[in-house]
């Protein structure tokens, strides 16, 4: 007992792990910021694997054309919009199932972006850090959240910026109408699968930034292997936070230090079955739910395609 | 009529059809300046079609829209509203969870302004005597003040033209009689021109100015309110169709109770009641006529006789023993059979065998081990295939390769083969063709003079008038009246559906 107790004081007060867990948390909020914009309107876009990863592979290919952080950057947001566009524009002008469209485009970006990573072999490198003066130096927290590469910083911005865009503007009030009753939005004169389309256009936007932060500012180089199901558990920090955006970034934070385990507890000297560590995120998600799903309530049209008006 | 202006708006020839159903044929209606025009009709008139043509939501397959002379084009709610036209849905257009301001706010197309709409709604809400808290979330109000949201919002926009759909539907008398107040200060002030749509005889005579009779989708009737009486208004609203087939009415009975509702409640939202202490016996060997406008408590009893609801308050029983309600198959256990309104929703499984379909209710069927005995499955289909002239290429036919009548009849020999006691035949003929109409209304004459006693709901009056040995007429969750013998006529039956007693 006094063993764990000790282990977790050591991890607790390991800069390594907190540096580790806001690396994961990042990645996480990329994902989980725009798809929660995209549930308030009322899909369910699971794509959002899938424009991580075509985020990261435009990353890579971005940085090699290029040589240039700021141009890898933009590159990888465009793959995250295009992964967008296919889904927006089959679930809601077309009318094809959201999931199965998501679930399609999903496979597809994870081989296509393998045969592509193959035949062009990007060439990357990590990013170097960037301290912001002052803020770096907060004890504990400092480092890690504020001497990391710069690609990482365009998360603080969105995230109060996506708050703003939801409660506090025209575009964003109509969002939520269509996500909740989208006949009386459509009564209203909303074009509803309108902003349905642009909704999930943002969430390829953060989505496809955070894959490049993946590429680009974490790892330094593009594998097929690297989103690893990381998207979904962004989604599951959307429905854990109750479609909240500040329950949505604790999501993040409770799953990224989670995910952070596998690295972290190595580097402070503690040994875990690694392929417990690697399941833990997903379990720890599923236990989070269990508790929580029942005690939220998610927007009223959620995953509900909107066909037309009934007679 | 009596036209003291120019009209604000003017429809000429308008025309919508869905598919083969023509909602709205030819209908020419004016509208003027301070005047409350009503329109009048039953379910399926047309006259929610007609309104929401005016505000873009249904494009017209024919005919022209005019405001202040000049023919315009309206193809969404955002059309209507520069046009000034703006309505009030029935099915309230709100979105629950947001405010109430939020609620107003949607559909304007300007920078969100919240201190200026929360202002709007305070002003126009003390002027017009429809207070309601700006900053309330909709979700948190009772339907009357959900109402008022509705109306706000359509008033913030200053419409010239505003259109109200069965404004009163779900509204106690003293709320309703408030919104009266409110529109007709709302046609005073301001050159306002309202529409108010209902199939309440009382309140289109009292409210209003002048009025438009719809019926099956074609303007039978135009009257200024002062020379409308109740009378002639039920009679033109319900028609005097001759009578297509001739059928024998169920022959009076004097069968024992087999089915008794006393005192049956649903709650509704906000202390409304769905059903409200509705009493009715069905007799063994009668067919019961249920008439009623949609929305008075049909529904809610048909669920209930389908298990799919449970009671609040009251009870049910059947030879006289109590059946628990609610419960999955109790009522069908206890002998009563359904044939749901939505045949395509309820009724069949689409993409299922008919030998599948007629199963689906026969557990015995089901054979050892929850298993399918299919021989048995195929051999008493065939049987029923037979019995009810079910015209399909075999047991193994795909429900959906049978036409609307067909399918009924598979609903009917489902239910029948089961020997209930009670029968609960809900909105049987919609939209079949007159051979499969006169097949079902045999077969209901047939299992009443079996002894079966019958509970026929039904918009159609014919098959009411004709069928029922009586008809009760539901209103408001209870049933107002009963026709038997010679008081079963169309003006009866009229002023009883518009809510009328006396």
């Amino acid at each position: 007992m006094n063993d764990l107790i000790r282990a977790v004081g050591d991890v607790v007060t390991s800069e390594a792990t907190w540096i580790s867990a806001v690396t994961f948390a990042a990645l996480l909020g990329f994902g989980a910021v725009g798809e929660w914009v995209a549930e308030k309107s009322g899909t369910m876009n699971i794509s959002l694997e899938g424009m991580l990863l075509a985020g990261a592979f435009a990353g890579a290919v971005g940085y090699d054309v290029t040589e240039s952080t700021a141009a890898a950057m933009a590159f990888g947001a465009l793959g995250g919009v295009s992964v967008a566009a296919v889904q927006a524009h089959m679930s809601h002008h077309l009318s094809a199932d959201q999931f199965v469209v998501g679930l399609t485009l999903n496979i597809g970006v994870l081989g296509l972006s393998g045969f592509l990573d193959g035949e062009i072999e990007p060439q990357t490198a990590r990013a170097a850090r960037t301290a912001l003066p002052l803020l770096s130096d907060i004890p504990f927290l400092g480092d890690a959240l504020f001497d990391q590469p710069w690609p990482m910083y365009l998360l603080y911005p969105m995230i109060p910026l996506a708050w703003w865009l939801v409660y506090r503007t025209r575009w964003g009030l109509e969002v939520r109408a269509v996500g909740e009753r989208p006949n009386a939005a459509h009564a209203s004169g909303i074009a509803v699968n309108l902003r349905r389309r642009q909704s999930i256009y943002l969430a390829g936007l953060s989505a496809g930034l955070g894959g490049a932060y993946l590429t680009i500012g974490v790892i330094g180089s593009f594998d097929t292997a690297m989103v690893g199901g990381r998207g979904f558990i962004a989604i599951a920090a959307v429905i854990f936070g109750g479609w909240t955006l500040r329950g949505t970034i604790a999501g993040c934070v409770l799953f990224g230090t989670v995910l952070s385990f596998r690295l972290s507890l190595p580097l402070v000297g503690y040994e875990l079955n690694n392929e417990l560590l690697t399941s833990l995120p997903f379990v720890v998600t599923l236990l989070a739910m269990a508790v929580f799903a029942q005690r939220v309530r998610a927007p009223g049209a959620l995953a509900q395609p909107f066909i037309g008006m009934p007679d | 009529m009596p036209t003291e202006s120019a009209p604000v708006l003017r429809v000429e020839g308008l025309t919508k059809r869905f598919g083969s159903v023509v909602a709205c044929e030819r209908v020419d209606l004016s509208l003027h300046p301070r005047r409350i025009h009503g329109i009048l009709g039953e379910n399926g008139a047309g006259k929610t079609t007609l309104m929401r043509m005016l505000v873009g939501l249904h494009t017209p397959d024919a005919g022209t829209i005019e405001i202040d002379g000049q023919p315009c084009e309206i193809s969404n709610p955002v059309d209507a509203a520069t046009y000034g036209i703006a309505m009030v849905h029935q099915h309230l257009s709100l979105v629950e969870p947001l405010t109430v301001w939020e609620n107003v706010a949607l559909g304007d197309n300007h920078r969100l302004d919240p201190a200026q709409t929360r202002d709007d709604v305070v002003r126009l809400g003390e002027r017009y005597g429809l207070p309601v808290d700006p900053n309330a979330v909709v979700a948190d109000l009772p339907i009357g003040l959900r109402q008022r949201v509705e109306i706000l919002k359509s008033l913030r926009r200053d419409p010239r033209v505003l259109i109200l759909d069965e404004p009163t539907a779900m509204l106690t008398p003293d709320e309703a009689h408030e919104l009266f107040g409110a529109i007709k200060q709302l046609v005073e002030e301001g050159d306002r021109t309202v529409a108010l749509v209902s199939h309440r005889l009382d309140e289109v005579i009292e409210a209003t100015n002048d009025i438009t009779v719809l019926r099956r989708g074609v303007v039978i009737e135009r009257t200024a309110s002062t020379d409308a009486t109740a009378d002639s208004l039920a009679l033109a609203m319900i028609g005097t169709r001759p009578v297509a087939l001739k059928v024998r009415t169920a022959t009076a009975s004097t069968g024992r109770v087999v089915l008794r509702i006393s005192d049956a409640v649903v709650a509704g939202v906000e202390g409304q009641r769905q059903l409200d202490h509705l009493n009715l016996t069905l007799n063994a060997g009668e067919i019961v006529g249920m008439a009623g406008i949609e929305n008075n408590g049909q529904h809610e009893l048909i669920d209930v006789l389908s298990s799919l609801r449970s009671l609040d308050g009251g009870q049910i029983r059947l030879d006289n023993n109590e059946v628990e309600t609610g419960s999955p198959g109790a009522m069908e256990a206890a002998g009563i059979a359904v044939i749901p309104a939505d045949r395509r929703d309820s009724g069949v499984v689409l993409e299922m065998s008919v030998a599948e379909n007629l199963a689906l209710s026969d557990t015995p069927i089901a054979g050892r081990l929850g298993l399918i005995d299919l021989d048995a499955m195929r051999t008493s289909a065939e049987a029923l295939i037979d019995e009810y002239g079910i015209d399909c290429v075999g047991p193994d036919a795909p429900m959906w390769s049978l036409s609307g009548g067909n399918q009924q009849r598979v609903v009917l020999a489902r239910e029948l083969c089961r020997n209930p006691k009670v029968l609960i035949a809900a909105y049987p003929t919609r939209g079949l063709d007159v051979g499969a109409v006169a097949f079902l209304n045999e077969q209901l004459l047939a299992a009443a003079a079996r002894g079966l006693a019958v509970l026929l709901v039904s918009n159609e009056t014919d098959e009411l008038l004709t069928l029922a040995t009586r008809i009760v007429v539901m209103f408001n969750g209870s049933v107002i009246g009963e026709l038997t013998g010679d008081e079963r006529d169309r003006t009866r039956l009229g002023l009883l559906l518009g809510g009328r007693t006396s």
